[in-house]
Order: C-alpha cells, then structure tokens, then sequence
C-alpha cells in the first residue's frame, strides 16, 4: 500500500461531526500501516467565527498546555487592568466635574472685566494678537502603554495640524508632555521638541503650573505667536477624541491671521470654551455656581489695583486651569481607552483558550485512540500465530 | 448680614459657606471686606487670608489669584488654597527649610524667581499653621 503522506489530509479540526468521522478512518488507515507518528497536522480555519493563525503548527499535548497556561495567566493581568482602569476612571471624570467651577467663573469673570476694560487702554499681554510666524503645539499623551488607540490618535493629530501648518509656511514647535509622545518625537528629529514627562497618574495644578509658566515665557518672549493644545477631549467611556484647542493668545474665532492674513485656525477649534458638557456622566451642576442672582446689570467694578495689575493676575489661573483640564481630560481619555482595550484582551484571551483547549483535547484524544489501535494490531498480529 | 464666600481652587472648591467678614492680603497691602462692600475685583498676593465666622479667626494660606466681591457675595480663585487645620506644621516647617537653602544655592534669572516664590509659599503655610496658637 502506498503510504501517502499527506500533510494537509487529515485535519484535526474543529469542525463539523461528519468530517470527523471520516478523519478518524484516515488515522485509523495511516497508524495501521506504519508505526503512529504523530505527523503534526496544520490546521486551518476551522469555525468561521473565530480564524486560527493557519501557519500554528501544534508540535505536541505539553506545548499546547504551556500554552493554554501563558494564556490564562496573560487573561487574569489584562482583566485587573482592565477593573484597575474602570476605578480609576471614574475618579478621573470626578476630577474633571469638580474642576469645574473654577473654569467657569474665571471665564465668567474674565469675559466681565473684559467689557468693561475695553474702552480703557489696557495692554494685556496674553491678548496680545500678532501676526502668526511661530506657532507652539502642546500635545498630551499617556505615560504607559496598553491603551488602544490613544496615544496614536492623538499623535495623527498633531502630526496632521503639523503638516497643515507647513503648509502655510509657518514653523511649528512641539511641546511634549508624557512618555509615548516624548518617545515619538524624539524618533523625529526635524521636529523642534520639549519634552515634559509627567510621573503623576492624577495632573494636580502644579503641574499643570510648570506646563503654564514655560508657555507664558514662550509667548510673551514671542518665541511663538500662538499657542495650541492637542488633547484627548472625554466625550464618553466609549469614545474620546483628539482636539486641539487655541490656548494663546485669547481671542475670539478667526481674529488669529498669519503674515499673509489667512487665519490659522484649525477646523473645529475651541475657543474660551464655557461650555460645561460632559458625556454620559450628568452630574448634578455644583448649587452655588448656579445661584445665579445677578439678575440685574452687572455693576461696575471697582479696581482695588491697576486693572493691568489685575489683569496680570488673572492670566496665569487662566492659563492653568485650561491647561489643568486638558491634562485631566486627557487622563481620563486614556483610562476609558485602556480599559476598552484590556476588556476586548480579556475577551480574546478566553476565546484562544477556549480554541486551544479544544484542539488539545482532541490531540490527546487522538493519541489515545492511536494507542489503543496500536495495541489491538499488535495483539491481533500475535494472535495469528 | 453676611457674606457669601467661594474659595475656588482648579482641582477643588475649598470653602463655601456664609461668613462674617474677611481679610484679604493682596499685592497693595491688606483688605477687609464687611457686608455690603462696593463690587470689586481684587487681585491676590501670596498670602494668609482671614475668615470671622462665629467670633472666631480661621486662617487659610492661599497662593495668589482673584477676588470677585459682589452684592455680598465674594469668590476667591486662586491657584492653591491650604486651611490651616489642614497644614502640618513639621512638614511645613521642613518645606521651609528646603525652600530657603534653593534659594541660596540657584542661579539664573527664572530658577531665582520661582525660588523666592517657593519660599513665599513655604512662609505663608507655616504662618496659617502656627494662627491657632
């Protein structure tokens, strides 16, 4: 009998029964005629919902066991990540809700003094608008990895914003702040880039101080003319995506121009945003900020100080709590896409295990019945004797 | 008659309830506002804001920033804000001393500035730890 060594002809699949059936006749022909040999059998997709690498050659019960285990531990760390994130993200989108007043009232009072300071001659540096030659990105990202998307994302983003720049002739400067981007661009060395690494999981305003401080020394040495921040905006646990938001100088929509008079702003900016929306997370609105009892004209203020003076306060908080939010925005971002991603590692960890205890059973199995032929031939051999 | 007062940090809100009056310090020497106050915009100097409030004197050590007074309702923004009770007075003591000998040993124009501020700060929190005394 010729002896067909058909490597691609009996496969232990996991398919339907009445291929099987005609796969055990196989093994039962092949192991009758020569001494078994477990002739390793590729294996191809087998069940159209879950593909197997067609090239996993299965050379054996003990490497599919240290297997199957390598896969149960890797499920159990990508779960507790998984619940880690999912904590910590509430206590991010808390962070951001009780943030919150702040940002609102400094934007309420700013719009107010700004009224009124109008017909005064007041030189407020930070509202400075000149034409734009520099312009500074500040791009956040995440400090550890195994968040989906996220880090990608954002980078697509600023790189896009880059190139649009370019375009127009004016030269960018990056300002990296957490260890994924700061690696990216260090990769990129025609990129212009400072780097800030953040050790912190919770952004506290002193940082966001210390990111604050080194923007304002860069605008105001009109290093940069205009100041950007690229960041993940949290619009739910779902889904975040990448913005980029007009930081310097403050001014309103279309009124930044370049030397050629075009405006520079990109699609979809926002710009003083007083707008308090929050994804699915409605919390109820902190009562005192909404005791709005200023049902009257807003009388005129009184400046205890120069209004200049004032001014000159005010800037630096304003700069921090924009840039405070982005920070925890982003941070927020990267819990949710962390998690997402740790939830989808889970599910296809139980799936390849599920795949692969499959295949060792029916391996082992099949060693069985070889053994168990073997045997029987061996005995009926004897017994024709 | 009493005031509403806000004390408002970018992480949290530090105080909000109705008081008595307050002293301010701001960059133009101290302040104190009582009820009916005209409406003002104040700008903050680091340092020890007061809160009457019962007959009693709480201090809070704040960091620079703004004050909004209007009709008998007063918001403080500033960059950080530290009651007093919750200051520990070694730790402040020992920020002190740290911020003192980086003052000595720095050098160039912005380190300098931003040292004599950390020293600032370190004083402040150190006087609104020692008040209730």
């Amino acid at each position: 009998m010729k002896r067909q060594r058909r490597r691609s002809g009996p496969m232990l699949t996991v398919a339907p029964a009445k291929e099987l059936r005609s796969n055990t006749a196989s093994i039962t022909y092949r192991f009758s005629s020569k001494p078994p040999l477990l002739i390793p059998p590729s294996f191809s997709s087998p069940s159209p919902r879950a593909p197997f690498p067609a090239s996993a050659i299965r050379c054996g019960l003990r490497d599919l066991r240290e297997r199957i285990e390598s896969v149960k531990s890797t499920q159990k760390i990508t779960e507790a990540m998984k619940l880690v994130a999912a904590a910590r993200v509430r206590r991010a989108q808390e962070a951001v809700i009780s943030g919150r007043p702040f940002a609102e009232t400094l934007a309420e009072v700013l719009c107010d003094i700004n009224d009124q300071l109008r017909s005064e001659d007041v030189d407020i540096p930070l509202m400075n608008v000149r034409p734009v030659k520099r312009v500074g990105l500040i791009v956040i990202t995440s400090d550890r990895g195994l968040c989906g998307g996220f880090n990608n994302s954002i980078i697509k983003k600023a790189e896009f914003r880059m190139s649009q720049l370019e375009k127009l002739g004016i030269y960018c400067k990056v300002i990296s702040i957490g260890k994924k981007g700061n690696a990216y661009f260090r990769r990129r060395p025609s990129v212009c880039a400072d780097m800030f690494m953040e050790g912190v999981s919770f952004p506290t305003a002193k940082e966001a101080q210390v990111i604050a401080d080194h923007v304002f020394s860069l605008f105001v040495t009109e290093e940069v003319d205009k100041v950007e921040l690229v960041y993940t905006k949290f619009v739910s646990l779902v889904r975040s995506d990448p913005v980029i938001h007009t930081l310097l100088p403050i001014s309103s929509k279309g009124e930044v121009l370049d030397a050629n008079g075009n405006s520079v702003d990109a699609d979809g900016d926002e710009f003083f945003r007083l707008t308090t929306k929050e994804g699915k997370l409605s919390l109820k609105r902190e009562k005192i900020m909404r005791k709005k009892d200023y049902g009257l004209p807003q009388p005129l203020w009184q400046f205890e100080q120069d209004p200049a003076q004032i001014l000159d306060a005010m800037m630096p908080l304003y700069l921090n709590s924009q840039i405070l939010r982005a920070l925890q925005e982003s941070v927020a971002s990267e819990l949710a896409s962390r998690m997402n991603a740790m939830s989808n590692a889970t599910d296809n960890a139980v799936d390849l295990q599920k795949n692969l205890s499959t295949v060792y059973n029916r391996e082992r199995q099949a060693k069985i019945t070889g053994e168990i032929l073997e045997i029987v031939a061996g005995a009926e051999a004897l017994m024709d004797f | 008659m009493t005031l509403n007062l806000c004390v408002l940090t970018p992480n949290r809100i530090v105080w909000d309830s109705e008081v008595k009056e307050i002293i301010l310090s701001t960059n133009s020497g101290q302040i104190r506002i009582l009820p009916n106050h005209v409406p003002a915009a104040i700008a903050i100097d680091i340092g020890i804001l007061r809160i009457r409030l019962n007959g009693q004197w709480l201090r809070m050590a704040l960091m620079g920033g703004f004050a909004r007074i209007g009709n008998n309702k007063i918001i403080i923004l500033v960059n950080d804000a530290e009651k007093s009770s919750d200051i520990d007075p070694q730790e402040a003591q020992k920020m002190l001393e740290l911020a003192e000998a980086n003052v000595r040993k720095v050098e160039g124009k912005r380190q300098t500035i931003e040292a004599n501020l950390a020293l600032r700060q370190a004083r402040t929190r150190i006087e609104a730890s020692n008040a209730i005394s």
